[in-house]
């Protein structure tokens, strides 16, 4: 089989696309500021991202398959406070069962999103819209207007603080969120589950036609996002020390516009997990480099918002110009 | 081993509001290729999708080398053996070629998918078939000739016993076509039984053997091919005498009416040049993809286009989209009823008014009283089949949901130049003469129209003056007094044929 | 005029009262009475004049439910508001409070709302491959940045003078300026739907665009006009809004949208486009807003009754489609 060659492989790979400007972006702001690639810097930058990156691949698949996820901030708020009262009510004191408790509320939060979905036939934004008002609402109803804060955790919240995970090297939060892409890479790409993703997004018809059940990847695809929020809600209560009711509120708006930035389509169908990574890491490096450069943090989410809309209105642009000069090519 | 390989009797199909198959029967010998045949709207989709379980019959028994089954779902006739090549491609645009072979068939080890084995095998597959593409290609980026390959590849990839093929050549050139027979020789001596549709007479004499015709949602009969003429199988599926479908009136011609002059639009088409006089009945030919929709919607400011000019009576209007057509009587009634003719959940009457808003709004206010009168007249002066003027669009039959797209043409009573694009596509054959009647109404008043279409004997029947395209060009323009099938074929495959010689 | 087979189609609309009473409208009306009996069991101080009073705080976010129905019938979504909200507001503060009279103060919030409506109308519009959600989402992000950077480091600011906010504060009876302008509203928004070619062809455009299009709708300029009326209407609900709080933050307006949103739906209002009636949204929202002052007075947490209105979305939107199945099953069979 021949080989493309490397250089048009980049051009036609977006992800390449991504890391380039990814490596350019660094290399100015170290420039400016040579803290800014030192190894303390880079764990906190990911540390700190660590809820947004993990989200970012569940968003992947909810995406992929034409969907879209607006409660997994009310998710993420709803597990990290059951487990944080937890702890502090002493019900509980084992990280480890922190961490399973967590996965598995979120997990049934997002069964029953699925099952609304895939079974009632709801279209994904109004029914996750109504459970981003019920989940956020059952965060603050758990807590009886109480949070959880850093005496109340234990040692739960010496886990962001610690690396065993890691082998003493790599801080725990960083180790969960390598494991989670390590197994979505795989999954997404060597196992019939994660291709049949792929097919209900690109031509849920024809999927239905090849004998997949539609309603079933559906009903999977929100039980994981919904697992992933639970996850994220037990990290970002160990990473801030504290759970809160209105704890990550608006995190959604962050997850979903890493995955259009990552390439990931919102029609559903296109996307990949590096994609998903390269564009929550673009996010967070671009939120810690705007100090760097000079620029008040106040103008982040501006920067952010201007970097959305730029970069689908490029994807216009250039997917036009290709079919012109497709066109162009085609024989008269 | 029983005689059939699949049979199926009495099978009954109701989609809400149609009986899309009545009592059809249909039996299936090992290792043969039976064709099945039929107008559009006969019903021979649907069978498809009862065979492979897409749809359940309401009534109906089939069996499967002699013992009875009931398909639940797709699944279950891809089990039994049975692969499906649909019309319309059933692909997956953003997957690999590979993956739209091995879709739900994977290769897998330990669970995990070996893509290095599946496109090694994928690419053998796509080999057999001389395929001049890699099983690495996306298949978004593949002609629709390349994607029907991976869809037989996938075929052949189940190992099916039992192979379907929905008008595979209809978007071939001849070229291809040759390339699809000699895959279906090939499967044929592999001992695979093949249910062949097609609108193609040169299809079914090059490959079949026995031939299955259905007419309105009924089965009509099976005959050996080398035993049934042209004219009686055309007969058996239109249900009449051919000649009394097309009631063309003798129209004297008045002045020019729409001229369009060097009109090219980049990837589509180049240096059409054409007109329509008033009275007379234009027919736009080709093969599907020849640029004859493209150049149309072009005119009425749908799409745009890239160098060319408009006239109508002799000025040069600009039309920049399709409110201006209207606004200068050019009216397009376009191919797809569903998709752009009509709004299917809404009523007809409300359909009708649609591009006429304004002749009822007084002050600002719809008069719906005066609305509800005005499409009534009209769906009635095209005597559409319907009890209300609220009745759903979707409710109606193609050729009554025809009928209501003419209506809401004549509801622009500034109309000129009525373009036509496939006006009886998917209708029934008594509903299609109707149409023809009331085309012929229509050029009498002293409309100048233009009919798009692929199929001949309309074009033959009805029109005075047909322009041929092929590959974006106008290759032929013919009077009324040469028509010939062959004449029209010739220079609709001008250019296929010419790449062939060279 | 009857055709050549002599069949005539019947054009009078049948006597339909039984149909709007059947229909998701009536079931609603029917819920807003069960709210109101229950709140006055709940609450002995669920009156009709302490209900009026609590009112204004809520309806500011009714005049965004208006426009939102439109760009719903279109099948579009815009969750760009509540930051359009913000927005207005925060610039209607700082000129205000830099010296400039209340009538300069009032165009510049509807100004600044409508244009950034515009900008939201003029991209789709511009780039219709481009789904609504995404770009309200980037859009919703920058406008409420703008607000951030301009608001500074405290992130919020107060109304040095408040006289002509007071003003349109005030009552006539028992009743607040405010609602009048939301009857009035909501009237014309009403009428512009059904009654006049603007509000058919929104209709056309959700349920089919292509059709629309190729009958010679113009569908862009339609598809600007409600962005960008949209946008006013923001505008307008930050001006309500500031005259209640006299002053903006950076979390002024959050999630206004989505509210927006779930009146609408529950009102019957599908995204999908082309379907519902502004009716129904008008008396969802009322029924929202009196349940959550009916709950409010019983000291509920506001919280809770937020998890009591998403349930009561859900099952809207659920009920449909449940009774839809089974009514295609009982067909099938």
């Amino acid at each position: 089989m021949e080989k493309k060659s490397i250089w048009k492989r980049m051009k036609d790979s977006r992800e390449a696309s991504l890391v380039i400007v990814l490596i350019l972006l660094c290399a100015a702001v170290s420039i400016k500021n040579p803290a800014f690639l030192s190894l303390n810097n880079i764990e906190e930058i990911l540390k700190n991202n660590a809820v947004t990156m993990i989200l970012a691949l569940g968003m992947l698949c909810v995406l992929l398959i034409g969907g879209i996820d607006i409660s997994i901030a009310s998710t993420l708020a709803f597990t990290g406070m059951s487990v944080g009262l937890l702890f502090k009510y002493g019900y509980m004191s084992s990280t480890l069962l922190g961490f399973v408790l967590a996965m598995a509320i979120g997990a049934l939060c997002g069964l029953i999103i699925g099952l609304v979905i895939g079974k009632g036939k709801v279209t994904p934004i109004i029914a996750t819209m109504g459970f981003m008002y019920i989940y956020r609402g059952m965060a603050y109803v758990v807590g009886n207007s109480q949070w959880a804060g850093a005496d109340a955790l234990g040692d739960f919240k010496n886990f962001a603080l610690e690396s065993y995970l890691g082998f003493g090297l790599i801080n725990n939060v960083i180790m969960i969120t390598i494991i989670c892409y390590v197994i979505f890479f795989i999954v997404m790409k060597w196992t019939k589950f994660g291709r049949n993703i792929y097919a209900v997004g690109s031509n849920p018809e024809a999927a239905e036609i090849s004998g997949i059940h539609v309603a079933r990847v559906k009903i999977a695809v929100y039980t994981i996002m919904g697992l992933l929020s639970g996850l994220c809600g037990a990290l970002a209560t160990t990473v801030y020390a504290s759970a809160q009711p209105d704890m990550q509120t608006g995190k959604e708006m962050d997850v979903i516009a890493a995955c259009v930035i990552g390439g990931v389509s919102m029609s559903g169908g296109k996307g990949s997990v590096a994609g998903a990574l390269l564009g929550a890491l673009m996010l967070a490096v671009i939120a810690k480099a705007l100090p760097l450069v000079g620029i008040d943090s106040l103008a982040q989410n501006t920067v952010k918002g201007v970097l959305i809309v730029a970069v689908i209105i490029l994807n216009v642009i250039t997917k036009r110009a290709m079919d012109k000069s497709n066109l162009e090519r085609r024989e008269m | 081993m029983s005689e059939y390989v699949l049979e199926l009797k009495g099978i009954t199909k109701i989609f809400p509001g149609v009986k899309a198959l009545n009592q059809v029967r249909f039996q299936l010998r090992p290792g043969e290729v039976h064709a099945l045949m039929g107008e559009n709207g006969a019903g021979k989709s649907t069978f498809i999708k009862v065979i492979t379980g897409v749809h359940r019959a309401e009534e109906g028994e089939m069996f499967l080398n002699g013992k009875k089954v009931e398909f639940k779902g797709p699944r279950d006739a891809q089990a039994a053996g049975i692969a499906a090549v649909y019309q319309h491609p059933t692909s997956y645009p953003d997957l690999t070629v590979t993956e739209n072979i091995f879709m739900n068939h994977e290769m897998k080890k330990h669970g995990m998918i070996q893509w290095k084995e599946m496109n090694k095998e994928a690419q053998k597959y796509l080999d057999e078939l001389d395929a001049d593409f890699k099983s690495t290609a996306e298949m978004g980026t593949l002609s629709v000739a390349q994607q029907q390959m991976v869809e037989i590849a996938k075929a052949v990839s189940t190992h099916a016993r039992i192979v379907i093929l929905d008008e595979p050549t209809a978007a071939l050139t001849a070229n291809e076509s040759e390339k699809l027979y000699h895959i279906v020789d090939k499967l044929k001596e592999d001992g695979v039984s093949i249910i062949f549709i097609s609108h193609r007479f040169e299809d079914m004499y090059r490959l079949a053997s026995r031939v299955t015709v259905f007419r309105d949602s009924q089965y009509i009969g099976t005959y050996d091919v080398d035993k049934i003429t042209n004219a009686e199988l055309i007969k058996q599926m239109v249900g009449r005498e051919i000649s009394d479908l097309y009631p063309k009136p003798e129209v004297k011609f008045g002045g020019e009416m729409l001229r369009i002059e060097n009109f090219s639009r980049t990837g589509y088409f180049k240096d059409v040049s054409l007109n329509v006089r008033a009275g007379e009945i234009v027919g736009l030919t080709g093969l599907v993809g020849a640029g004859r929709t493209e150049v149309m919607e072009a005119v009425c400011g749908i799409t745009g286009f890239n160098q060319g000019k408009v006239y109508l009576e002799g000025k040069e209007v600009h039309i920049k989209n399709p409110t201006d057509a209207g606004n200068y009587g050019i009216i397009l009634l376009p191919e797809d009823r569903q998709k752009t003719g009509l709004i299917l959940s809404w009523g007809l009457g409300r359909n009708v008014t649609l591009p006429i808003l304004d002749k009822f709004t007084h002050k600002g206010f719809i008069n719906e009283k005066e609305e509800r009168n005005l499409a009534k007249d009209l769906l009635e002066s095209v005597d559409t089949k319907a009890v209300t003027v609220f009745d759903p669009a979707s409710s109606l039959s193609g050729g009554n949901q025809q009928k209501v797209v003419v209506a809401k043409a004549l509801a622009q009573d500034n109309m000129k130049v009525v373009i036509m694009d496939e006006p009886t596509k998917g209708v029934d054959v008594g509903a299609k003469a109707e149409i023809y009647q009331i085309m012929g109404e229509l050029a009498q008043k002293g409309y100048a129209i233009i009919m798009i279409s692929s199929e001949m004997p309309e074009i033959i029947g009805m029109c005075d003056r047909v322009y041929v395209m092929c590959g974006g060009k106008v290759t032929g323009e013919l009077e009324r007094s040469v028509l010939s099938q062959e004449l029209i074929l010739e220079h609709a495959m001008e250019k296929s044929t010419k790449k062939e010689g060279a | 005029m009857a055709g050549k087979s002599g069949r005539t189609i019947n054009a009078t609309p049948e006597n339909v009262w039984k149909k709007q009473i059947f229909s998701w409208e009536g079931i609603l009306v029917i819920i807003f009475i069960a709210v109101i009996i229950l709140c006055k069991i709940l609450s002995p101080n669920y009156t009709f004049t302490n209900v009026l009073r609590e009112m204004p705080k809520y309806l500011s976010e009714i005049f965004l439910l208006f426009p939102m129905a439109y760009i719903l019938l279109l099948g579009e979504i815009d969750i760009s508001v509540g930051s359009i909200v913000c927005l207005s507001a925060t610039a209607g503060c700082l000129v205000s409070n830099a010296g400039v009279p209340f009538g300069g103060v009032v165009i510049v919030i509807l100004l600044t709302g409508t244009i950034c409506g515009a900008i939201n109308g003029a991209i789709l519009v511009k780039f219709p491959e481009l789904p609504s959600m995404i770009v309200t989402l980037g859009t919703q992000i920058v406008f409420r940045g703008i607000a951030e950077i301009v608001l500074g480091s405290g992130g919020s600011v107060s109304l040095s003078n408040t006289d002509g906010f007071r003003m349109i504060a005030k009552k006539a009876g028992p009743f607040p300026y405010v609602f009048f302008l939301v009857i009035i509203s909501a009237v014309i928004f009403t009428v512009i739907s059904v009654k006049m070619k603007f509000g058919r062809s929104l209709y056309a455009i959700g349920s089919n665009r292509q059709t629309a299009f190729y009958s010679g709708i113009r569908v862009k300029k339609v598809i600007f006009t409600a962005y960008t009326v949209m946008g006013l209407f923001a505008g307008i609900a930050a001006l309500f809004l500031t005259s209640a709080l006299y002053g903006a933050n950076t979390t002024t307006g959050k999630g206004f949208e989505m509210d927006a949103i779930a009146m609408a739906v529950f009102g019957g209002i599908a995204t999908t486009g082309g379907k519902g009636r502004l009716v129904g949204g008008v008396i969802s929202a009322f029924i929202i807003i009196c349940l959550r002052i009916g709950l409010g007075q019983i000291n509920m947490n506001s919280q809770l009754i937020l998890v009591i209105i998403g349930i009561l979305l859900i099952c809207a939107v659920l009920l449909p489609n449940i009774t839809g199945n089974m009514k295609l099953k009982k067909k099938a069979n």
